[in-house]
């Protein structure tokens, strides 16, 4: 009697993942997933082609204005960016930091006070014309990044100290932060009161006021007609290339590669891992801030939905990206246009709204997780597995 | 078929993706047998029982249960065909008390928890001897009582087919003995029973025949009688090895190290280390035995740093090291590795490359924000070809290193840096035979420059060929410092439980006689030489 029937097929594990295993596997993911979105397209009756053609082009093609598009892209770009390569600092430590919400809510609450109270402060003492000159909007800007870069890392280190001293659970507390900060900014967007700076002192509502117009990001201009390049976005390729020098150069890099891989180690060989994981947590804390302050200065303004959910798809873009600098850089690429092409392609069609895109965005991302899967196992049919047998 | 074998497996195969655990395998075993499955670390041993248990199911070839051909495709299936095992990483529910781990087994669970399960044990207990208490959580248990408790657990679900993993690995000389008589009983109710090991001594005394595997392959069966020491480490290794280790008499310094009146406490705020006093002299190996968790570990962490100290002094070469800095201890020349059970938990970063390794210590050294990796990989390079580790580069993660391999890097690393004193914990830890070998000469070589080696080992045999002294802890206290050459295994066996303490034989009147032990050993002879 044959006794061994076994499953059909079994998982598994690859050997080595090769590059072109991880090209099949993402690409396929991507078709299969837009194959889905196609469909569900064509059920609303909205052409599937020039959908697609629309979201991956960011709407450009045809349009009178482009550079709006490009500007808006690199906008939701920038947060993103900066927000994974600094989660991914902390998650090499083993340290889940997912108060990114948080940590950009009091980055961005940092710049606009330096934007409103520095503004009244300057302009009390140097009249108001001292916006004016090319060094304000240059000291603004400066005092408005490093505002929010402290403001967010001295946030996200509160719950680096308390895991130090007490060992309390990370993941809880800065998700506790999250809560704390959306309210906190939830406050100063709804409370209409003489002290409250933050709101606009023209509406009868409670409303955020704009910035002044000193406290914009500087755009620098660029041969492409009326885009005007961000230069945040500079800073933030320059921070991506710098933390990948860090992680791989330098001696803090290789601490907190020890640290991740091993505490007890790192004890042993007599660093001082208090020490790291409360600085390493406020590096990556920090930059999540800076994020927070820059997005507000491009925005121009302050909202409660400013984080635009950035500190969970960092989360998601850092472990997509398996914590990989370069690849995060390409991840958050990737998802920012699946974020900004659907709304814009979705504004063409009645049928298609917001939440479609939204839609067809989870749907993506799912399909890439699972050919993430696939990537690192692979499945063996049962006639494939009994012929390797007799191959030995 | 006849019914000549209780258990009788034939070509069996089983891979794990490309690698082959098990190549056509033979075994059987009759009913009232002791065999014995010989043979080294990832030579496939637990593969081939857990085919037999139903944790794994083989890829080709047959198993036949008294004649009966079946197929074991569950744990369940096992059982009811009356195989039981013993596995090496018990398995059990610590907050559940011993007739509860075992009624959670069984099959005729009814809705309550019947009171008779309590009585069941007790008749076990009365037939073979056992004492467990029924009620006492698997929790509070010694490791030996919860490897009782595993034994009972298959004798209840009705095994006539025992097998166990590793078994004596956890015992001390005296619990092997209970262990042994114990198997013995079972072969005499008529039980088959496979036991696991590679301690060829044990071999010897307990089995009817042997079995030999070799790197997944099977090499031969023999009977007991006729085979010896010699020839079973032939069949394991594949060819012939010198079993003697050498202990190379050199001229001792003065102590290098003195431990005086020390007191740790362990992590539950237990005293882990009470009162210890000993000292290492360059040019020696003091061995360190003990049970598992007497406090070898708590006190190389001290040693190292890691781990505060209640009271008691550390002397290195005339200045105390307590309070220090684990940094300022590395600095001093004191090296520590320990090899956990998982062999990688302190010391090495396992992602991490053998450069990266290397650099562990001494990172901070070069100058500048940046890593010196030129210097690590150099470094590595020479380690490499010094101890003739197998890695197919510097820049592989040592976890993907073999086990002998990932401990010729951390021992490498710490004599690289020119330590004076090197405490190393269980450094053949679940090693081969030659990869162990190579390390006891690696040691050696360093007591003959002159360094100061504290050696806390596992085997017995081993520590009293290679160390020259051996103290003996029990719950954290001392229970002697003997000479090597002398001491006799059941002595060891003794102190390692704390039925035999020269402390106080050898020493003068009791609370000072723990000094006087070291005062009256460094007179005799050695602090002439000075």
């Amino acid at each position: 009697m044959n006794q061994n029937h076994g499953p059909l097929f079994r998982v598994v594990k690859r050997e080595n993942t090769r590059w072109y295993h991880l090209a099949v596997s993402y690409a396929s993911a991507i078709a299969a997933a837009l194959l889905i979105g196609a469909l569900l397209l064509s059920v609303q009756g909205v052409p599937a082609g020039a959908f697609f053609r629309d979201m991956f082009s960011l709407g450009v093609i045809g349009s009178k204005f482009a550079y709006k598009n490009v500007e808006g892209f690199i906008r939701l770009f920038i947060p993103l960016l900066i927000t994974s390569v600094a989660l991914s600092l902390a998650f090499r430590m083993r340290f889940w930091n997912v108060g990114g919400e948080g940590q950009f809510i009091i980055g961005a609450l940092c710049a606009g006070f330096v934007a409103f109270r520095l503004d009244a402060l300057l302009t009390s003492l140097a009249g108001e014309s001292w916006g004016d000159a090319v060094w304000g909007k240059l000291l603004m800007v400066v005092c408005m990044a490093l505002a929010g870069f402290f403001g967010g890392g001295l946030y996200g280190v509160i719950a680096a100290v308390l895991k130090v001293k007490y060992g309390t659970n990370e993941t809880l507390l800065t998700l506790m932060l999250n809560y704390i900060a959306l309210y906190l900014i939830l406050f100063f967007g709804e409370t209409k009161a003489s002290w409250n700076f933050f709101l606009s002192t023209e509406s009868e509502r409670p409303i955020f006021a704009t910035f002044p117009a000193v406290a914009k990001m500087i755009t620098l201009p660029t041969p492409f007609g009326r885009f005007s390049l961000n230069l945040s976005l500079i800073v933030a390729v320059l921070i991506c290339a710098g933390i990948f020098v860090y992680l791989k150069y330098t001696k803090q890099g290789y601490e907190i590669a020890v640290v991740g891989d091993s505490p007890s180690t790192a004890m042993y060989a007599g660093m001082k891992v208090g020490r790291i994981v409360i600085r390493t947590v406020f590096l990556s804390a920090a930059l999540i801030g800076l994020a927070g302050a820059f997005y507000a200065s491009s925005a121009g303004t302050l909202s409660t939905s400013i984080t635009n959910d950035v500190g969970w798809t960092g989360v998601t873009v850092a472990w997509l990206s398996k914590l990989n600098t370069a690849a995060i850089f390409v991840s958050s690429l990737f998802l920012t246009v699946l974020q900004y092409g659907s709304q814009v392609a979705s504004t063409s069609y009645p049928t298609v709204d917001a939440n479609f895109a939204k839609l067809l965005q989870g749907v993506i991302l799912f399909a890439v997780l699972a050919a993430d899967f696939f990537t690192r196992f692979k499945l063996v049919g049962r006639t494939k597995a009994k012929r390797q047998e007799v191959l030995g | 078929m006849s019914a000549e074998y209780a258990i009788e497996m034939r070509d069996i195969t089983k891979t794990f993706g490309s690698v082959v655990a098990n190549r056509n395998v033979q075994l059987n075993v009759k009913q009232g047998e002791i065999l014995a499955l010989l043979g080294e670390n990832g030579s496939g041993k637990t593969t081939l029982m857990n085919m037999l248990s139903g944790i794994y199911k083989p890829d080709s070839g047959e198993v036949y249960v008294d004649g009966q051909r079946v197929a074991i495709n569950a744990p369940e299936d096992a059982k009811r065909l009356g195989i039981g095992m013993v596995h090496q990483h018990f398995k059990l529910v610590d907050v559940f008390s011993a007739a509860d781990n075992i009624w959670l087994g069984t099959e005729k669970t009814g809705f309550l928890l019947p009171k008779s399960r309590y009585e069941k044990i007790e008749e076990i207990n009365g037939r073979f001897g056992f004492e467990i208490d029924p009620r006492k959580k698997a929790g509070n248990m010694a490791v030996s009582e919860k490897q009782t408790l595993e034994i009972i657990k298959v004798l209840y679900y009705g095994a006539k087919v025992i097998i166990l993993d590793e078994p004596t690995a956890v015992l001390t000389v005296q619990e092997t003995q209970k262990l042994f008589q114990v198997l013995r009983q079972m072969k005499a109710e008529g039980h088959a029973v496979i036991i696991i090991t590679h301690k060829l001594n044990e071999v010897l005394e307990i089995s009817d025949r042997v079995t030999i595997l070799r790197k997944g392959e099977y090499v031969e069966t023999v009977d007991t009688c006729d085979t010896s020491a010699q020839e079973l480490t032939e069949y394991m290794v594949g060819r012939k090895v010198d079993l003697n280790i050498q202990r190379p008499q050199v001229e001792k310094t003065r102590p290098l190290l003195e431990i005086r009146n020390l007191t740790i406490r362990g992590d539950e705020g237990a005293v882990a280390i009470d009162k210890v006093n000993f000292y290492i002299r360059g040019g020696e190996i003091l061995g360190v035995a003990g049970i598992a968790g007497c406090g070898q570990r708590e006190l190389c962490e001290a040693i190292a740093g890691l781990r505060a100290v209640e009271s008691g002094r550390m002397i290195h070469k005339g200045d105390n090291i307590v309070g220090l800095s684990p940094m300022a201890i590395i600095e001093k020349g004191i090296s520590m590795s320990f090899i956990p059970e998982d062999r990688l938990g302190m010391g090495l970063a396992p992602s991490l490359s053998v450069t990266d390794n290397m650099l562990l210590k001494s990172y901070r050294e070069s100058p500048g924000p940046t890593i010196d990796r030129k210097r690590g990989r150099a470094e590595a390079q020479q380690v490499i070809e010094d101890l003739g580790i197998v890695t197919p580069s510097t820049e592989t993660p040592v976890r993907r290193l073999s086990g002998g391999n990932v401990q010729k890097v951390l021992l490498g690393r710490e004599i690289k840096a020119g330590p004076n004193v090197i405490i190393t914990a269980y450094p053949v830890r679940g090693l081969d035979i030659n990869s162990s070998y190579a390390i006891y000469d690696i040691l050696n070589q360093q007591k003959k420059d002159g360094v100061g080696i504290l050696f806390v080992g596992e085997d017995l045999d081993v520590m009293m060929a290679l160390c020259d002294k051996i103290m003996v802890l029990c719950h954290g206290q001392l229970m002697g410092v003997v000479h090597a050459h002398k001491v006799t295994k059941e002595q060891l066996g003794l102190m390692m439980t704390g039925s035999l303490d020269l402390v106080e034989i050898d020493g003068k009147a009791a609370g000072i006689a723990r000094d006087t032990l070291i005062v009256q050993e460094t007179f005799s002879g050695e602090e002439v030489e000075e």
